[in-house]
């Protein structure tokens, strides 16, 4: 094995550069998962005012290296010590507490929270105190040379935008520590100069920058220090400039595969069975190569650089540009989807679906064949299944068995079977031995090869130079979509494979980074949340005036009392529900709830009760909202039920609960509570003007506070919400505790309108207040969402249901007027999305 | 081929995958217990008589059960039920008004509204990619307008061909047993015996995994879409038959139990397998809870609490081995969820 001599880390080394002390050190880390390890005892010391480069193949362990730094896993086994001092436990709260700062290759970016709300939500408060968050905000973006509007969604943004934009929360804290996973994967020359005089800004100040990269150009150019990780140890530690590009190489390739190749295809230059020319799809570029009778078509290059896209378009899943001919057939994106059997990388996503046998994830593709009539002969299946799995060496207890009791090297095997199975005409592997155990990668190989001698052409994409280097007969590299080397015969080998990948320096070509159109203040509002509003408020001013022309009284000033007065209890409602829908859940309990809390009422607030009774009712009735509110959260967060479910529950729960304490309408509501609850100044009933209190306080939280932040970040993607720090259950648990206690405001204007405790009334609340919430605009996919909208659609629904028995029409109005109304607004907003999103 | 040994590979059943026969053992235990505490408790819960009268309510719960489970199979989730009976049961008595021979093209306009309705739902559902939750909402309230146009409000008697149809005998089994039964054998069959019925699952299960291999999730989704709304059809046909006066609301009640007993019978929510049998004979559970909880003198109140009690036991059983990647609303609700693999 190589090995570099180590230069003691405590060496000052003078001249130029001078390292301060170690800041942060781990010891002996090592971290596994199941039996597969992904770091055994690393030692590293992270010096202030350095930049030390990681550098290493895929799966050398650097992410998982860092992942442990920030917090995100805990280590099986050694140390962490910050400053010198020992860390028991890391999590991300704590490690940027002392100071961490991390900017992941895949940005923790929320889609659905504008560019503003994203650093708010991801930095500490103090940051933003003293000056107009504006002016911080931009500061913060101008550091990292980032143009774009503040207000601008997360979604609106390039990936090299979003790439900005984390590096720009990393700097934002003044990190002692900073680590930046793959800056520059996205980013274009420019960009790249920029983010390099920051780090040498920041690394002047002080910090200590971990630098995690592929490409050793960049290692050169921006890092005094380098570790070479490779197979989840640490190969060696030197000094930049101490080190040759050849020693780093010879570092970095050379891990032992411990695994046997099948001989190569002899005869090459034989007929050529599938040939691609000038290929063009959505991340490659102009590709042509081709495949001989016999040989295995390798795919490599650094992670990210077009090579899954190429899978995909082999395998007809994206779209494509050029000629694919397959033994002198030209195919189409459609003819070759049938054509190709694929074997995806995301094997728990796309190659397996977890809830089938073994058996029917197998035989799905080659059912056809297995069936006369559509019926399928369970016979033929079962022998054909058995002997395709006996000829792979599939390990199961069963036929039967669920996917999830295999390794994931037999789990591999049943994709492969379920290709064979199909008889393809090609064969598509992307990463066929990621999280593979190296007895079943020898198994694997064996098959690819005895497949491709068969004459089906097989491309095999990796992460893995050596795997390629011992597997296939011809590779090709690819750097941003174009092929930089095709490698044939003693070419192909590992070292030549990484240099060919690593060395190509090229950076992104079109300057993605500013293209986004500014957008100007009217596009920009079509895009909020808030943009619902306008159009919801014409149509109920529209439909006031309607319905005035055709009668005077439809605003007098009765009428409009009496639909606001409506209206003010559905909206309180609306407005738990919106919670539940920003979180991405959905809460059916709540109609059930306010009946239920009526109810309860019913026994307390009465004529006659003192005062000290019906304050007791009102508590009791708060009483059963925080309950329940805290048992569908828990169900929902710590038992694992889906929301539905959860409340689904709740809700026939509730119902029972209501019929247990009265069996018809009974418990009249004490008079004078009910005349301060309907207390009206002219049209406008009181309680309606605390609802849109409520509805302004709740949106200038929504949009202005940490909760509402964390609210929508939580809705939008509960991973990179995690990722940032927030404690997601305790805000599943107050989401759903809010939503409970809108609905008990809810509950005190629907006891003022039916007066009595009946366990029948309620009920309908529930779907009531989701067609409110989706008038409004609030999507169900969660993130998005507005309060405001959501009291306006209680208005726009109660009014319309006014004006349809007002104006003398049939209720079969009342029901296509409701029906007509959600999905016209489901469809409208749902397009403009998409529109936005593009 | 030389005289290699028989496959050694193990293809026997014997032991079904714990996780995929839960459902299944759940839901008949927890009906032996049932029965075991009417048999001791409350025998009159399950006299020939009693089970005469509720059976045919069950095996209605049952057949909309079953429409429930093919949506819920596909990560959906149809709130239509209650329209979707409603406007069959309103079709079927009121186009006839009592006359026999109305009552097929009666049913013939019922069928076809089902398809019509169906069809709607998986356009807003597939291909303008509403929730599911929402289209259904919104498409239950249209068909509620369809209702009153039709009826009116009003209730009108039963034909008395239909209501011989659906309340009467044969072999002393009533009809409407009949017909779920039959209902279940068809789904039954179609799901686990045909090519079609197995690709379904399949893409349930996972649509990314089926769009790899060319099948269309959109067009099994509208298979799931429009067969629900023809078993609703059916189950509000025999409601036309059992009930001398419906209403014009007969669907509503059978909203929430039809999710229950997809539920109880162990059809995630998230989609996937679908368990026929299992949700069939969790209708009869429930509906010989009630019974045994109204012969035993429980209120109607306790009874919807021990309901929910079940659905809450049962779904906990079910949950606790589902992966806790999910928690949003539908599988199709997050289309582009990024992977983001920690170990590379």
């Amino acid at each position: 094995m190589l090995n570099t001599p180590l230069p003691s880390t405590q060496t000052m080394t003078g001249g130029t550069h001078s390292p301060g002390n170690v800041v942060l050190r781990l010891s002996g880390v090592s971290k596994s998962f199941g039996s597969v390890a992904a770091l055994s005892d690393v030692s590293v010391g992270f010096h202030a005012g350095e930049v030390h480069a990681v550098l290493g193949e895929n799966g050398a362990g650097k992410s998982t290296l860092m992942n442990i730094i920030s917090g995100v896993f805990q280590p099986s086994q050694g140390q962490i010590e910050v400053s010198g001092q020992r860390v028991a436990t890391m999590t991300p709260e704590l490690s940027a507490e002392l100071g961490i700062a991390i900017a992941f290759q895949h940005p923790a970016v929320l889609s659905d929270l504008s560019v503003m709300e994203n650093l708010r939500v991801a930095l500490p408060a103090s940051l933003f105190e003293g000056k107009p968050a504006q002016v911080v905000a931009r500061a913060l973006l101008d550091a990292v040379g980032l143009h774009v509007p503040l207000q601008a969604r997360g979604d609106t943004l390039t990936v090299a935008q979003m790439a900005l934009l984390e590096i720009a929360k990393a700097l934002a804290i003044r990190p002692k520590v900073l680590i930046l996973d793959e800056p520059t994967a996205s980013l274009d020359q420019d960009a790249t100069d920029m983010l390099f005089g920051r780090i040498r800004d920041v690394v002047k100040a002080g910090t200590a920058v971990i630098y995690i990269t592929h490409r050793m150009a960049e290692v050169r150019q921006i890092a005094q220090r380098v570790t070479v990780l490779r197979d989840g140890r640490k190969r060696g530690e030197a000094m930049v400039r101490d080190v040759t590009d050849q020693d780093l190489l010879g570092l970095i390739v050379g891990r032992a595969l411990g695994s046997t190749f099948p001989p190569k295809a002899t005869d090459a230059g034989a007929e050529v069975n599938l040939s691609v020319r000038n290929l063009t799809g959505e991340q490659f570029k102009n590709l042509s190569f081709d495949v001989t009778r016999g040989q295995i078509l390798g795919v490599a290059g650094v992670a990210g650089n077009g090579q899954s896209e190429l899978m995909r378009a082999l395998a007809g899943l994206l779209p494509w540009k050029g000629e694919v001919r397959l033994n002198g057939e030209a195919l189409n994106d459609a003819s070759i989807l049938h054509k190709a059997a694929f074997m995806p990388s995301d094997r728990h996503a796309e190659g397996l679906a977890a809830g089938l046998t073994i058996r029917e994830n197998a035989a799905l593709s080659a059912l056809g064949a297995f069936s006369r009539f559509g019926f399928v002969s369970r016979t033929r299946e079962t022998e054909e299944v058995a002997a395709t799995f006996q000829a792979l060496a599939v390990k199961a207890s069963s036929i039967e068995a669920a996917t999830s009791s295999l390794s994931g090297g037999n789990q591999q095997k049943v994709v492969m079977a379920r290709a064979l199975l199909s008889q393809p005409g090609l064969i598509v592997a992307d990463e066929p031995t990621q999280g593979v155990d190296v007895g079943a990668r020898a198994e694997i190989y064996k098959i690819l090869r005895e497949v491709s001698l068969r004459g089906t052409p097989v491309i095999v994409n990796s992460s893995d130079a050596a795997e390629l280097e011992g597997l296939c007969d011809k590779v090709i590299v690819l750097s941003r979509g174009k092929m930089v080397a095709s490698l044939t015969g003693d070419d192909v080998s590992e070292a030549k494979i990484v240099a060919a990948a690593v060395s190509a320096g090229t950076h992104a070509e079109i300057s993605e980074a500013q293209t986004a159109a500014k957008r100007t203040g009217w596009r920009h509002f079509v895009q909020t949340d808030n943009a619902p509003v306008i159009p919801l408020a014409v149509v109920i001013v529209l439909l006031g005036l309607y319905g005035f022309s055709q009668n005077t009284h439809f605003l007098s000033a009765y009428n409009v009392a009496n639909m606001l007065m409506l209206a003010t209890a559905l909206g309180f409602i609306a407005m738990g529900q919106t919670i539940a829908l920003l979180l991405g859940g959905i809460d059916l309990s709540v109609g059930p709830l306010a009946g239920f809390m009526v109810v309860v009422a019913s026994f307390f607030i009465n004529d006659g009760q003192s005062g000290a009774t019906i304050l007791a009712g009102f508590a009791l009735m708060l009483a059963a909202g925080l309950g329940v509110g805290l048992i569908n959260g828990v169900l929902i967060r710590f038992a694992n039920f889906t929301p539905i479910a959860a409340t689904l529950a709740m809700y026939i729960g509730l119902q029972g609960c209501s019929f247990l304490l009265r069996n018809g309408p009974d418990g009249y509501i004490n008079s004078d509570v009910v005349a301060w609850i309907t207390w009206e100044i002219g049209p406008i009933p009181v309680a309606f003007i605390v609802l849109l209190g409520f509805a302004l306080g709740g949106e200038y939280l929504l949009r202005q506070g940490r909760v509402g932040w964390q609210l929508r970040a939580v809705g939008s993607n509960e991973n990179s919400a995690r990722r940032i720090g927030i404690p997601i259950d305790r805000v599943f648990l107050a989401g759903y505790l809010g939503s409970a206690l809108f609905t008990a405001l809810g509950a005190i204007m629907l006891m003022a309108q039916i007066g009595v405790g009946d366990p029948q009334q309620g009920v309908n609340y529930t779907l009531s207040s989701i067609t409110a919430v989706v008038l409004g605009g609030t999507s169900l996919k969660g993130g998005r969402g507005t309060f405001i909208g959501s009291v306006m659609g209680a208005i726009l629904l109660m009014e319309v249901l006014n004006a349809v028995s007002f104006l003398g029409l049939s209720q079969t109005w009342q029901y296509v007027f409701q029906g007509a109304l959600i999905l016209t607004a489901a469809v409208v907003y749902s397009t403009l999305r998409t529109r936005a999103a593009r | 081929m030389s005289a290699s040994p028989p496959s050694s590979f193990p293809t026997s059943v014997k032991a079904l995958p714990r996780g995929l026969a839960k459902g299944f053992v759940t839901v008949v235990v927890a009906m032996v217990i049932l029965v075991v505490l009417c048999l001791s408790f409350a025998p009159s819960s399950i006299s020939a008589g009693a089970l005469a009268g509720s059976l045919p309510f069950a095996s209605v719960l049952a057949i909309v059960g079953l429409g429930q489970m093919l949506v819920v199979q596909q990560g959906g989730f149809d709130l239509s039920v209650a329209g979707g009976v409603s406007l069959s049961v309103v079709l079927v008595t009121h186009y006839p008004a009592g006359d026999d021979a109305q009552l097929l093209p009666a049913i013939l306009i019922a069928l076809a509204c089902a398809l019509v309705i169906g069809v709607i739902n998986s356009l807003l559902v597939g291909y303008l990619r509403l929730n599911a939750i929402v289209a259904t909402i919104g498409v239950n309230a249209l068909i509620y307008g369809g209702v009153f146009a039709v009826s009116g409000g009003v209730p009108r008697i039963t034909t008395s061909l239909l209501a011989s149809i659906a309340g009467g005998n044969h072999f002393g089994i009533g009809n409407a047993v009949v017909f779920a039964l039959f209902a279940l054998i068809v789904v039954a069959v179609a799901m686990k015996k045909t090519t079609l019925g197995r690709r379904f699952e399949a893409v349930g299960a996972s649509p990314p995994l089926a769009a790899t291999i060319g099948l269309s999730v959109r067009r099994y989704q509208m298979m799931a879409y429009v067969s629900a709304q023809l078993l609703y059809c059916l189950a509000g046909i025999l409601i036309a038959g059992l009930t001398t006066q419906p209403t014009a609301f007969q669907g509503d009640p059978l909203l929430l139990p039809s999710v229950a007993v997809v539920v109880l019978g162990g059809t995630s929510l998230l989609g996937g397998r679908g368990f026929p049998v299992s949700t069939v004979i969790a209708a009869l559970f429930l509906n010989q809870l009630s019974q045994f909880a109204y012969a035993v003198g429980v209120p109607y109140s306790a009874q919807t609490i021990i309901q929910a009690l079940a659905l809450g036991f049962g779904i906990g059983i079910h949950s606790i081995r589902l992966p806790n990647k999910n928690k949003k609303l539908t599988k199709q609700s997050n289309p582009e969820e990024t992977n983001e693999t920690f170990v590379s």
